[in-house]
């Protein structure tokens, strides 16, 4: 067993547990995205991110990826983890506004406006549909390819993959097309704000004359008396 | 035992055949060699090798002799028999040697030249005695000792404890210490096998150094591995290598296979019982690569991504192996070490960071190439003793080290000692040693748009941060470069650099913030200035620029569409295009300090900058100035309001003018008898005839809406309360700077000496020679140029000498006439800044004694008249922060001049002390400090510009001021904001190109206008230089790049459109 100090608090946790284990084990909210239970560890979200260390050794690190070390200090929650957990939130509203998963979470951690150029991505390559692809369905028929803004998931040479069964895995984990599988154009897809109180504040002028379930819509009143 | 010998006896040529110099043609000069030994039977003679890269690239190819270690530098093949010969008899071949190509100082021995003098090239060095295919040459010079000696102790933990004591770091740029880390690796259990790497995925765009010592030095890497592997226990070697390093990649195939045969690789090495060997893999490119967790999977054959660490590498590696990963330099210092002692090797750098590093220095510096110095050196040694400093007049403002992740460090910095940790508390890195030197014509924000965009493109888009930080970092700068930016987007810049920073997997991320916090710690200013003044100093972003000779017009005169105008021969019209712009076009044509031509395009590269403000002076002696007449505002009546302006000198002219255009009656009150400020008083007719002068300034003043009023001195005639009180509604205060700085002698009340204003005053405006017998000028300016070929005309005058205290390149006088003389004959090409020493040259050939590097301490009298001065030589410090060297004075050097005339001119300032009595603030220099976009001083409705405000200043500066503030008095009248957004001016209405062959734009030659001979111009003072004809005017426009037409298109602007708004027909 590893004993660790996390928010304060002494834990034990079995070796070979990872900090997110660990926090949650003891009831410790930590926001994900990339990870998902069944699946391998991936690190590249960095939304799980938890400081780790004292003084100027302290450093941030992904809590899915790090192993619980004897004697280490975690912080879950510092002014620093929740600095860098709100710019990485705004980063992906920025891309991908109208994922329903990336708007609670940043309602969640009171983000009401981001400050970039808007982008309409369909895809955060947090790699959930390859890992889900290759380690549960035993297919391996998806996988990243190109680097830096060229990257990009797809099956090789983007021809239809023998090995894929169409099971809609891939599908069904996907954090950012939840909600947008409603429409096959993400600027039409319905905005998702209604279901949040405090709806972040993207361009709401899109989303203006779509259908919307609910009546009146959250979203549009507010962003209609700002 | 290994053993070959070096005849070190024998006549030695090596040539170096790295990369580079084999661009630079090295192969036909090795041919050319081998040709003449076979010819010559020198065979047995003679040794000849092809050896790794010297370091010098830019000088490549080079041949160096030994034992004579003579230097040929840039050999062709037609070269090498004349040093063959001088090398067969011991001697050298004088004219091909090395020869500075700035001081043009011919050096002997390789020794002696700065680039090498100042480094220790410990790592290098070997290089240049081996060639890199033969494994003798190596053995040679204690090759493979180092192993030997380690096999021979049989005690690998010695070898570990040895490299510790060394206290060698990575080379690779983390600075993790060496020894550890193997410690790490032979404590890990090695059942299934070990690895060691070499980490030869160099990447940073500029840096070539493990590039240079894997194709000079193959073995000493091979050394360093068995070395280290032994020393571990690990049983495989892997050399990573970029495939675009083709040659590097051979003499390591070719150095492996050697080791191969000579046992030292293998099974049972060297008998030792100790088996090891080494694979090369080739990377395909990618950056991230050189990231140990990436460069792990990539040699697994899977994408080059990294993952988070722990596990570290010496954990799980390779395969799941523990492996140590070590750069390329790392590398080649352990036989160093293990040769020399750890103890010896310690001795070397500084404490905690020992040894000797290469950099890559390149940029805007006089010598590049591969440096090896000890750590702890300083930046400035690096730049300025080994890189010879700038290489032109631009400063330098800031080193990039660490390449793409690295940062920048200001010249404010350069007495860093560079070493892992000075750099990182400095916001940079060390990096792999690549060094980018940057002066004023870099712009920052553009530096770090470049590294971001680079590195957008290099990080290998797995963490999310890392992927998406830089390329809204490149979003954002970019915004900013192309003057769309706002002031939160810099706020925003730097939250977000920071998350990045702390918040992304590996190195990659984690550094990639560097070029923008370290550009945004110490260049805040620039991005201000493109954020809020949508400027770029730099000249660098188009979007800001525009067509630059425009750009860099305090006016913001078209330059680029009245030279187009010239070069159709609509010569009017271009005079419009003068005259809307400024007020003062003659005399401009005359004595502007050409900002246009400085940063024409043409004149960025091998030519010369077209010859802008001749062509200016062409249209004005062409055109009659009736041809512009300026658009008028109606005087729109609540607005018509009664402004004074005090002093008649450019600044106050212009604003008088212009305000005058937009409806407003002025009064204008100079102290003087006559209007013109320094136009008349200062500068000597012979530059500017005084008719030119007055008749402009009459055009300007012969208006109803302008009352000028001479003789009417501020504080003695008129106060500035007193004018508010008269029911002037605003002010302007454009006296400019007439009273000099003394030497602070004593003496200098003496009979015989001046101050260069007393005495140019006394001429220009009273006629009065107060110079004669033998005269001397101090100073190094305009005013002491001006004054002392003033006073070489004048009747009385024997002899003058201008005595400057540093030397003539460092003199801030700038060109005004050219000389025929100097045209006829001397070559400039080679002096730094032929513009500034053509003007000494034009005063030294009309009889001026320059003498630099001295500086007067005392004042010699006679019966209370000058007789003579003493002075003391000088000699060139240390480089202070303004970018030059400071004189130093030599002790015991002092000399005695025999004077009957001393001019002190040594600096202007303005004449302001009763200001202060008028309730407006001065600082310390008796300036009077304005806001920089209102003018608006600390009394409301007083505004001042020109030298009043900035000290002694260009003509076109102080013309501009007074423009300026007339447009913003006019708001403050009206009663609106001052504040005006800021524009960017860039070209809008099309001009047809000239149709320019080829052939025409290889021949063209910048025109110079005809000049009067020396003889004519003694003792009197005619106009010296003349104007272009019409013929070579109009070729001169031709020689136009037209940067406008970037900007432009052809079908925009309707045909009928005039060339000038407000223009009469």
């Amino acid at each position: 067993m590893i004993r660790l100090r996390i928010n304060g608090l002494d834990a034990c946790v079995e070796e070979g547990s990872t900090l997110l284990e660990a926090a949650r084990f003891l009831g410790l909210p930590i926001p994900t995205l990339c990870h998902m239970d069944g699946l391998s560890p991936y690190g590249a979200c960095r939304l799980c991110l938890v400081e780790i260390g004292t003084g100027a050794q302290a450093r941030l690190v992904s809590s899915c990826t790090y192993p619980a070390e004897e004697g280490l200090t975690v912080r879950t929650a510092s002014s620093r983890v929740l600095r860098a957990r709100r710019m990485i939130l705004e980063l992906l509203l920025a891309s991908c506004p109208q994922s329903k998963t990336i708007q609670d979470l940043a309602s969640a951690h009171g983000i009401r406006q981001q400050r970039f150029r808007q982008e309409h991505e369909d895809c955060i390559l947090c790699g959930r549909c390859v890992r889900m692809c290759q380690e549960q369905m035993m297919a391996k028929a998806i996988g990243f390819r190109g680097r830096g803004g060229d990257r990009s998931i797809g099956t090789p040479f983007d021809v239809t993959s023998e090995v894929c069964r169409q099971c809609g895995g891939c599908l069904y984990v996907c954090p950012a097309c939840q909600l947008r599988c409603t429409s096959a154009q993400p600027e039409e897809a319905i905005c998702g704000g209604c279901a949040n109180l405090t709806p972040p504040c993207i361009e709401k002028d899109r989303f203006d004359d779509l259908m919307c379930s609910l009546t009146p819509c959250v979203a549009c009143e507010i962003a209609r008396e700002s | 035992m290994l053993r070959a010998d070096a005849d070190e006896s024998r006549l030695r040529i090596a040539i170096c055949a790295g990369t580079a110099c084999r661009a630079s043609g090295a192969g036909q000069v090795v041919q050319a060699l081998k040709g003449y030994i076979i010819q010559n039977r020198l065979q047995g003679r003679i040794s000849l090798q092809t050896t790794g890269c010297h370091g010098f690239c830019e000088m490549g190819p080079f041949i160096l002799t030994l034992p004579q270690q003579a230097f040929y530098t840039q050999v062709r093949p037609a070269d090498v028999p004349k040093i063959m010969e001088a090398a067969l008899s011991g001697g050298y071949a004088e004219d091909l040697l090395y020869r500075d190509p700035h001081t043009g100082k011919t050096y002997y021995r390789r020794e002696e030249i700065p680039f090498f003098r100042h480094q220790q090239r410990t790592i290098l060095g070997a290089s240049q005695k081996i060639d890199p295919t033969r494994i003798h040459d190596y053995i040679a010079q204690g090759g493979y000792e180092a192993l030997e000696q380690v096999l021979a102790r049989a005690d690998p933990e010695w070898v570990v404890r040895e490299v510790k004591a060394s206290g060698l770091r990575g080379r690779g740029g983390g600075g993790f210490p060496t020894g550890l880390k193997w410690e790490l690796l032979a404590r890990q259990p090695g059942g299934r096998g070990k690895y060691v790497v070499c980490n030869a995925d160099e990447g940073d765009p500029g840096a070539y150094m493990d590039r240079s010592i894997l194709e000079g030095n193959p073995h000493s890497i091979i050394e360093g591995m068995l070395v280290g592997a032994y020393a571990t226990a690990a049983t495989e070697g892997v050399v990573y290598v970029r495939a675009e390093y083709p040659l590097a990649v051979r003499h390591l195939t070719v150095a492996l296979e050697q080791a191969r045969e000579h046992g030292l690789l293998g099974e049972d090495i060297l008998g030792s019982g100790f088996g090891f060997d080494i694979r090369i893999v080739r990377g395909a490119g990618a950056f991230v690569c050189g990231e140990e967790t990436a460069l792990i999977r990539s040699i697994e054959g899977q994408m080059g991504e990294p993952r988070q660490r722990p596990p570290y590498p010496v954990q799980k590696g390779i395969d799941g192996r523990p492996t140590v990963i070590n750069n390329v330099e790392t590398w080649a210092n352990i036989p160093v070490i293990l040769r020399g002692g750890a103890e010896e090797f310690a001795k070397i750098g500084t404490k905690n960071n020992s040894g000797t590093k290469i950099f890559s220095l390149v940029g805007k510096i006089r010598n590049t190439g591969l440096v090896e110095v000890p750590m702890g050196s300083t930046i400035r040694q690096i730049v300025y003793d080994i890189g010879g400093g700038p290489v032109g007049k631009a400063r330098i403002k800031a080193v990039q080290t660490g390449g793409p992740s690295g940062g920048c460090i200001p010249a404010s910095l350069f007495d860093l000692p560079i070493d892992y940790d000075s750099l990182s508390q400095a916001g940079s890195i060390m990096g792999s040693g690549g060094m980018i030197v940057m002066d004023e014509n870099t712009c920052m924000v553009d530096v770090a748009k470049y590294f971001m965009n680079f590195l957008k493109d290099e990080s290998c888009g797995k963490c999310f941060t890392c992927r998406k930080g830089t390329q809204r970092m490149h979003e954002l700068l970019d915004d900013i470069s192309k003057g769309k930016a706002t002031p939160q987007h810099l706020s925003l810049l730097e939250e977000l650099a920071a998350v990045v920073k702390d918040t992304t997997m590996c190195g990659l991320g984690q550094t990639a913030s560097n070029p923008v916090l370290s550009t945004l710690r110490y260049f805040h200013k620039e991005y201000q200035r493109h954020v809020v003044d949508k400027r770029c100093d730099a000249f660098v972003c188009a979007d800001l620029v525009g067509a630059p000779c425009q750009a860099a017009c305090p006016l913001d005169t078209e330059a680029w569409r009245y030279v187009a105008l010239i070069e159709k021969g609509r010569y009017e019209e271009a005079y419009q295009v003068v005259r809307q712009a400024n007020p003062f076009p003659s005399i401009c044509a005359r004595v502007c300090d050409r900002k246009c031509e400085q940063r024409c395009q043409l004149g960025a590269g091998e030519e010369q900058a077209v010859a802008i403000r001749a062509l200016k002076r062409f249209l004005t002696d062409r055109v009659r100035p009736a041809a512009y007449k300026p658009p008028r505002a109606a005087p729109a009546g609540g607005h018509a309001a009664k402004v004074a302006v005090v002093g008649a000198g450019p600044a106050g002219l212009a604003a008088a003018h212009y305000l005058s255009l937009l409806g407003h009656r002025v009064t204008i009150f100079e102290a003087e008898t006559e209007p013109g400020g320094m136009l008349i008083s200062c500068i000597p007719p012979y530059r500017l005839p005084r008719s030119i002068v007055r008749q402009e300034i009459d055009s300007l003043v012969d208006d109803d809406n302008i009352t000028l009023r001479c003789g009417a001195v501020l504080g003695a005639d008129v106060t500035i309360d007193g004018l508010l009180a008269d029911g002037f509604g605003a002010i302007f205060l454009a006296m400019g700077a007439n009273r000099s700085w003394t030497l602070d002698l004593p003496g200098e009340e003496l009979g015989g000496v001046y101050s260069s204003m007393e005495f140019l005053k006394a001429f220009n405006l009273r006629g009065e020679e107060l110079a004669g017998g033998h005269v001397a000028v101090i100073g190094g300016g305009n005013s002491a140029v001006d004054a002392a070929r003033v006073a070489i005309r004048q009747e009385n005058v024997q002899s003058v000498s201008l005595l400057y205290r540093r030397t003539d390149q460092e003199m801030p006088a700038y060109a005004e006439e050219v000389e025929a003389a100097l045209q006829e004959g001397i070559q400039l090409e080679t002096l730094v800044s032929p513009v500034r020493i053509r003007y000494i040259e034009a005063a030294r050939k009309e009889g001026i004694r320059v003498e630099t590097m001295v500086q007067p301490v005392r004042i010699y009298s006679q019966q209370g008249r000058l007789v003579g001065i003493e002075c003391i030589r000088n000699r060139l410090g240390e480089v202070d922060a303004s970018g030059r060297r400071s004189p130093v004075p030599i002790p015991g050097s002092e000399f005695s001049l025999s004077l009957n005339t001393l001019i002190v001119a040594i600096g202007e300032r303005p004449d302001s002390d009763g200001l202060a009595s008028m309730g407006l603030e001065l600082d310390r220099g008796g300036r009077l400090p304005v806001d920089a976009r209102t003018f608006a001083t600390n009394r409301q409705g007083v505004f001042a510009g020109g030298d009043l405000v900035t000290g002694p200043n260009t003509v076109a500066d102080a013309i501009a001021a007074g423009k300026k503030a007339a447009t913003v008095m006019d708001r403050y009248l009206r009663g609106q904001g001052l504040i005006q957004e800021p524009q960017i001016h860039l070209p809008k209405l099309f001009l047809e190109p000239a149709e320019v062959g080829e052939e025409e734009r290889e021949h063209a030659q910048r025109a110079e206008p005809a000049t009067l001979p020396v003889e004519s111009r003694k003792k009197n003072f005619a106009e010296v230089e003349m104007a272009l004809s019409a013929e070579q005017a109009r070729a001169e426009a031709r020689r136009c790049l037209r940067c406008d037409l970037g900007f432009t298109e052809r079908d925009e602007p309707g045909p009928g459109r005039p060339a000038v708004e407000g223009a009469s027909a």
